[in-house]
């Protein structure tokens, strides 16, 4: 056991270990912990999302499964394995060698070793031995395999909305079983019978009709750009135009929902248009924001195949309308593992006359590694334009932050965007500090609070889940005096500032191109800037 | 009288079921997973993408991060051959709160796996006549302990890992929390088959141009009677029956990695997502809003987006 200190209070850390028949012993909603389960799917986004629908509580014994539960949950886990090669393989070749068993952030915070990766997969691998593979019908529970019940189903739903989909565990892993995948097939199984989470639920009906998470309409994303207008004509005095809707833009810009209203991401948000409208001043840069395509994320991710389908069709959809030549997508984590990876497999890229190969229209790089699914990274359309010169930056003016970088794990595992946001912080601020080699990069832990995992109700696990990477942050806050924690994902930014409030570490969270829109000199901005975008003072040549 | 028909079924028999069942569970479980789609491109990728040419990409982030064929083939040896992914295993201290590079355990499967193919290709000079000159090779350079017979390093060494690995299964309360009772199954088949093998060679000797003749009537289809039989020690027997039992075992159990590796998608697939876009055979249509009943939904709010001109501006 092992007790954390945090400002005079202890986190206890209780690792315990039993033998492997506890490992298929179901854990039910007796031995629930507060902060740890989740609320379950409302009735109106089930409706809309054609979920089935029940009133159930996961803390009492009976949860009213519907008729015929089991052959549907079973029915769908033949279809799913028969469409996905990689669930059948990670299903089949575990060595159980536990490689991956401390590489999980909620294993390392919780200590309960049902949420060690490998633990985790054998939530499903063993309903898979019993009903797939011969031995497992055989000789059952010595073979790891156990019976489909009610048990097992609250086991799965307690569990499965434990992990973030970091896939962090996949890269230790010496075949590769990617957890996220298994977590995604799992939670897909426990939605063909209506048992899930209440959070990312509500984000994705809300998302499939208003096409944003928060459920913004058109009127409420004008208003939100206007008032970052005002307040950066309040910090730099300059009046900028935003386009929205536009038809003919060169370039449709995506980015997060959480952007348009949450802090910090609002900054980052003020950062973005101050930039594109600098872009216009000098370049003539065209673009345009849309209120039809206002989600660059996608919690269907978080859920099933389908779903995640669901909500980045509109992209796609929305470039062909406007007739723009390509997308510019944001800063965010999830989003990129979808934009990436998914979005385009799963909307096929329509063949229009506008869509064409991304080139930036101000440098006129070409933007290989994306000319199929046209759409580039906003920290790969900045890193270009600083590596040609093409905007004035005053690094000075991030000298009151000492920068740290927090790899988000799905731009990070899902994308491999390593070097350009370093590249574009470094260029950006005088000051940066990386954390501990094995907390970045490929290592790098998540914030706790991923994959549909950002729900109040399960704090406790998310502060858990984030121990590694607050360690990480009070570390180098220790040694370096780092007071800002940059990060380029939009859950981060929602996460870090409750997490780092819970471990007492006086840092601030913020994006990257919050930093870029700091520096930025605008062509025509004619006063001194005195203020950060946060209306933080800026005390130049002091230091 | 009996033990004869007892060893002929072990020398002529056996063999040929345990090899019957690893051929078809081996292709069956291939076939099975070959027959699979592979929806979605999901390469881990665990290092620098290839992006703009001023972002240096060394050869270390060609390979774990790869986006050519080559690159993504020069990933699958890495991991084939030198467990690329278990040489980055490292370990939470979480009294201090920070992970150290932990190799051991890269260290002993590697020691492991390789004694195993070494020996596999040792006992190759069994079923070859003539014995090709590279076996030759291998059981000089095995063989240069100095002892009668010479010693072979990979018989202990595979046995030295192997105890390793299972004591940590053992020892280890994290390790035995999620080792089920088919972990040490196959552990204590491979145990059996090493310790027999190397007790033939060094203790218990059997004619070994006996043995070679059962081998090659093994391979020839031309199994061996009871006078070749007769000559051979008890223990040759022994050895034999753990292997044909651990090789009609092999396709029900976890050992299938071994095949199942090379398929794996996070591994197997390049970085390459954006620039050539996968194909799901099976991808659904999309069922959802289109712009036009998004349009009828919030008509006076987009009109006034329009009327406007499709800009935002701020009041000031």
């Amino acid at each position: 056991m092992v007790e954390l200190e945090r400002d005079g209070e202890y986190l206890k850390i209780e690792q315990k270990f039993t033998s492997w028949k506890d490992l298929l012993k179901p854990v039910t909603e007796k031995d629930f912990k507060p902060g740890f389960y989740h609320y379950p799917i409302l009735k109106k986004d089930a409706e809309y999302l054609g979920i089935p629908y029940r009133d159930w509580d996961p803390t009492e014994p009976d949860w009213h499964l519907p008729e015929g539960w089991k052959e549907t949950f079973l029915n769908k886990f033949k279809e799913l394995l028969e469409k996905n090669r990689q669930f059948k393989l990670f299903m089949d070749i575990c060595v159980r060698c536990g490689a991956c068993a401390d590489k999980c952030h909620y294993y390392l915070g919780t200590g309960d070793p049902k949420n060690m990766p490998v633990a985790r997969a054998e939530l499903i691998r063993s309903i898979y031995r019993r009903y797939f593979t011969k031995v497992g019908k055989i000789f059952g529970k010595w073979a790891g395999a156990r019976e489909l019940t009610e048990d097992v189903i609250k086991d799965l739903y307690y569990y499965l909305y434990q992990c973030s989909l970091c896939r962090r565990c996949s890269a230790f892993c010496p075949y590769g079983i990617d957890t996220a995948d298994i977590v995604w097939r799992g939670r897909e199984l426990l939605q063909s019978i209506g048992t899930v989470q209440r959070f990312s639920y509500i984000s994705i009906a809300a998302c499939a009709k208003t096409g944003n998470h928060l459920g913004l309409l058109p009127g409420g994303i004008v208003e939100s750009l206007q008032s970052a207008a005002e307040d950066i004509y309040d910090i730099t005095g300059v009046e900028i135009e935003i386009p929205v809707n536009k038809k003919g833009a060169d370039i449709l810009f995506v980015t997060p929902s959480g952007d348009y209203f949450a802090t910090p991401h609002w900054y980052t948000f003020m950062g973005y248009l101050m930039l594109f409208h600098e872009l216009e001043e000098r370049y003539g840069f065209s673009y345009t924001w849309s209120t039809y395509a206002s989600e660059g994320g996608n919690f269907g991710t978080f859920a099933s195949y389908e779903l995640a389908q669901k909500l980045s069709h509109k992209i796609y959809d929305e470039a062909e309308r406007l007739g723009v030549k390509w997308i510019l997508g944001g800063e965010c984590g999830h989003m990129w593992r979808d934009k990436h990876q998914f979005m385009a497999t799963m909307n096929p890229v329509p063949k229009t006359k506008t869509l064409e190969e991304p080139v930036s229209p101000i440098t006129g790089t070409y933007f290989e590694n994306a000319a199929e699914a046209k759409i580039v990274h906003i920290a790969e359309f900045i890193a270009d334009l600083i590596e040609h010169k093409k905007i004035n930056l005053d690094k000075s003016r991030n000298d009151h932050w000492k920068v740290t970088f927090h790899d988000s794990c799905n731009p990070a595992r899902g994308m491999g965007l390593y070097e350009e946001p370093r590249y574009v912080i470094k260029n950006v601020c005088n000051y940066f500090y990386e954390m501990p080699e094995h907390t970045i990069r490929e290592k790098t832990y998540c914030c706790g609070s991923g994959g549909g995992l950002l729900a109040d109700e399960v704090m406790e696990l998310r502060m858990r889940g984030g121990m590694p990477r607050a360690m990480a942050v009070k570390h180098v806050h220790k040694r370096y005096g780092v007071n800002y924690l940059c990060t380029i994902c939009a859950i981060d930014r929602a996460a870090f500032p409750h997490l780092l409030e819970f471990w007492k570490l006086p840092v601030e969270v913020g994006g990257m191109t919050e930093l870029v829109g700091n520096a930025l000199i605008l062509s025509d901005e004619e006063q001194e800037r005195e203020l950060d975008l946060r209306g933080n003072p800026l005390h130049k040549g002091e230091e | 009288m009996s033990l004869v028909y007892l060893e002929l079924f072990i020398t002529d028999v056996l063999p040929y079921i345990a090899g019957v069942i690893f051929i078809v569970g081996t292709l069956n479980r291939i076939i099975n997973w070959a027959k699979a789609p592979v929806p979605l491109k999901i390469p881990t990728t665990c290092a620098q993408q290839k992006s703009l040419p001023f972002i240096r990409r060394t050869w270390e982030d060609r390979l774990d991060s790869p986006y050519t064929m080559w690159e993504t083939i020069g990933r699958m040896i890495l991991e084939v051959f030198l467990f690329r992914s278990l040489f980055r295993n490292m370990r939470y201290w979480l009294d201090k709160q920070k992970g150290v590079d932990t190799r051991w355990l890269w260290l002993f499967a590697l020691m492991f796996h390789y004694s195993m193919l070494i020996i596999l290709l040792r006992h190759l000079r069994f079923f070859t006549n003539p014995i090709p000159g590279f076996l030759g090779l291998i059981n000089k350079l095995d063989g240069q302990v100095v002892f009668v017979p010479p010693l072979y390093i990979t018989g202990i060494l595979a046995l030295v890992a192997l105890f390793w690995l299972w004591a940590r299964r053992i020892l280890c309360s994290r390790e035995r929390n999620i080792s089920y009772p088919a972990d040490h199954l196959i552990l204590a088949l491979l145990a059996g088959i090493l310790i027999t093998g190397n007790l033939m060679r060094y203790i218990f000797k059997v004619d070994l141009y006996a043995v070679k003749e059962v081998a090659l009537g093994i391979v020839s289809f031309h199994p061996v009677g009871a006078a070749v039989v007769n000559q051979i020690g008890w223990i040759f027997f022994v050895h034999l029956s753990f292997v044909c039992v651990t090789i009609a075992y092999l396709p029900f159990s976890k050992i299938m990695h071994f095949a199942g590796v090379f398929f794996s998608p996070t591994r197997n697939m390049p970085n390459d997502n954006r620039a050539h876009v996968h194909v799901n055979p099976w991808n659904p249509p999309y069922h959802g809003i289109t712009w036009q009943e998004y349009y009828e939904m919030y008509k006076d709010q987009l009109d006034e987006i329009a009327e406007n001109g499709y800009k935002v501006k701020p009041e000031v």
